[in-house]
């Protein structure tokens, strides 16, 4: 630390932060210690201060990477601020309701608060992860942005909500308002993670990852709310999304890509669940929503594969593969063969684990681990004795 | 400015979806056709950059591709959500606004 401030007042960090605005008047190694030292209320100023000001100069990745080392919570607990766009574009908004604050009369504002708060209890009971960062990033949520926008998004920062097509008359509304469903705040949330993590690039079959990964713990996080058996779970993303006017359960399938809706308005449901119908395309990033089908099916066949609660074993087994091995490049077979990997480290070769990993990729149209169960020892205990004994030949 | 058309693509976004549209003026209502063409007067739309997108991704943003043409020029620009400067964002949700409710036919 450079300093140890004393408590500042909080009049006192208003002044500077309203300063900041204009003119960046408070130097950042200050703005960091008040952002890791102060109390909570000079923490969020502070930290609203270093994000506006780096927003102004585009630092985005700069924000990212020192988040990582300032946005720490002193308790170790979640952090949530939501705020108001108001209908404009302008983020974040205004402040309307922060950790510890009671409901308010706002739907949106709610279920972005308690959404982000089921998603931060899933990474940190299950995967022992303090927030985005690992390091208790505050979640910071925007609602009500721009007027008509159908769609949520993570900018780099927090998390961005649109109200759907709340515009438009009530016979032509396709969407409702992006918090309606828990999985979409957990996908956006996790968008967060890999962007800390793997880094996956946001591009063709890395970036197909890094949307099945927010699909994944998306759905993890809903499953983990309703306390839901795989078998149990509906497997769908963006359920409720869609308004009545729609045919269609949601926006993506996970356990049948391609499914989710056939409407005449939006058109069918264009993904794969199956490399043989990979979609090439130069939209969307390279079809990085269309090809998560892909991946997104096998997890879903891992998860049904071993029973029980899907964010225990397969759910660890995708989080191990996301924190520490995927990397900014990687592909649907780099994935395949790490989720193998990892299930093998952590349950064992061989393992039941290990292969409903191997069953899920399969059904993709993706091999791993050879054609054959991996070797495990031949004969196991006899193999073992006869080896002590010296009647069989010792291993290499 | 004498503006014949304008092409709008957003594709991207939570859910994927890509909608493209071909707008010409004189499909619009006045109404309309008169708001589009302050926007696009009080931008300088043939003065914007080409590529206003952001050096990291944003996961889940739309990324927008609008041209316009008139008798004299033609210009494309591409853009996202929050990369799009300012002054671009009412455009953005006008032309977003039609092209939804193009949507229904």
């Amino acid at each position: 630390m450079l300093f140890a401030p004393k408590p500042l007042r909080e009049e006192r960090v208003r002044v500077m932060h309203k300063h900041s605005h204009v003119n960046c008047f408070v130097p950042p190694h200050i703005l960091k210690n008040i952002a890791t030292q102060g109390t909570p209320a000079q923490k969020n100023l502070a930290i609203d201060t270093i994000k506006l000001t780096a927003r102004m100069r585009g630092q985005r990745q700069a924000l990212a990477d020192f988040s990582a080392a300032t946005f720490r919570v002193a308790a170790g607990g979640k952090d949530r601020v939501v705020y108001d766009a108001k209908n404009g574009s302008s983020l974040p908004g205004t402040v309307v309701r922060k950790e510890g604050d009671g409901p308010n009369a706002d739907v949106a504002v709610n279920e972005a608060y308690d959404g982000s708060g089921v998603t931060y209890d899933l990474y940190n009971d299950v995967y022992q992860r303090n927030s985005i960062d690992a390091n208790g990033m505050r979640l910071d949520s925007t609602v009500h942005y721009r007027r008509g926008y159908d769609n949520a998004f993570w900018d780099g920062e927090q998390m961005v909500y649109g109200d759907g097509d709340e515009d438009l008359p009530e016979d032509e509304r396709l969407f409702n308002r992006f918090t309606i469903a828990l999985d979409v705040i957990g996908h956006e949330l996790t968008h967060g993670v890999t962007q800390f993590e793997a880094k996956l690039q946001y591009f063709q079959q890395p970036g197909a990852l890094n949307e099945s990964m927010s699909d994944v713990f998306g759905s993890l996080v809903k499953q983990y709310q309703l306390q839901q058996l795989a078998s149990e779970a509906d497997w769908i993303i963006g359920s409720g999304l869609l308004t009545a006017n729609v045919n269609g359960v949601g926006i993506r399938s996970m356990k049948a890509p391609g499914t989710a809706y056939d409407d005449p308005v939006l058109g069918k449901d264009p993904q794969p669940g199956h490399m043989r119908d990979y979609v090439n395309t130069i939209n969307d990033n390279g079809g990085v929503h269309i090809n998560s089908g892909i991946p997104n099916r096998a997890f879903y066949v891992t998860a049904v594969e071993l029973g029980g609660f899907a964010w225990e074993k397969a759910g660890q087994i995708w989080y191990v593969t996301l924190k520490d091995k995927l990397t900014a490049t990687s592909k649907f077979q780099d994935c395949a063969n790490l989720t193998y990997q990892v299930a093998g480290q952590l349950y064992g070769d061989g393992s039941i684990e290990q292969q409903a990993v191997k069953k899920g990729w399969a059904e993709v149209g993706l091999t791993v681990g050879g054609s054959e169960p991996p070797p495990t020892e031949p004969g196991g205990c006899l193999e073992a004795l006869l080896r002590m004994v010296g009647a069989a030949p010792a291993k290499n | 400015m004498e503006v014949e058309r304008i092409k709008f693509e957003r594709s991207g976004g939570f859910a994927g979806m890509t909608i493209a549209r071909d707008l010409k003026l004189d499909d619009l209502s006045d109404e309309q056709a008169n708001t589009l063409l302050e926007l696009l007067d009080d931008l300088d739309f043939q003065e914007l950059p080409e590529q206003m997108t952001a050096k990291e991704s944003m996961p889940d943003q739309f990324t927008y591709v609008i041209t316009v043409e008139t008798k004299k020029w033609k210009h494309t620009v591409v853009t996202g959500d929050a990369s799009a400067p300012e002054k671009m964002q009412e455009l953005l949700e006008f032309l977003n606004r039609l092209a939804r409710r193009k949507k229904k036919h």
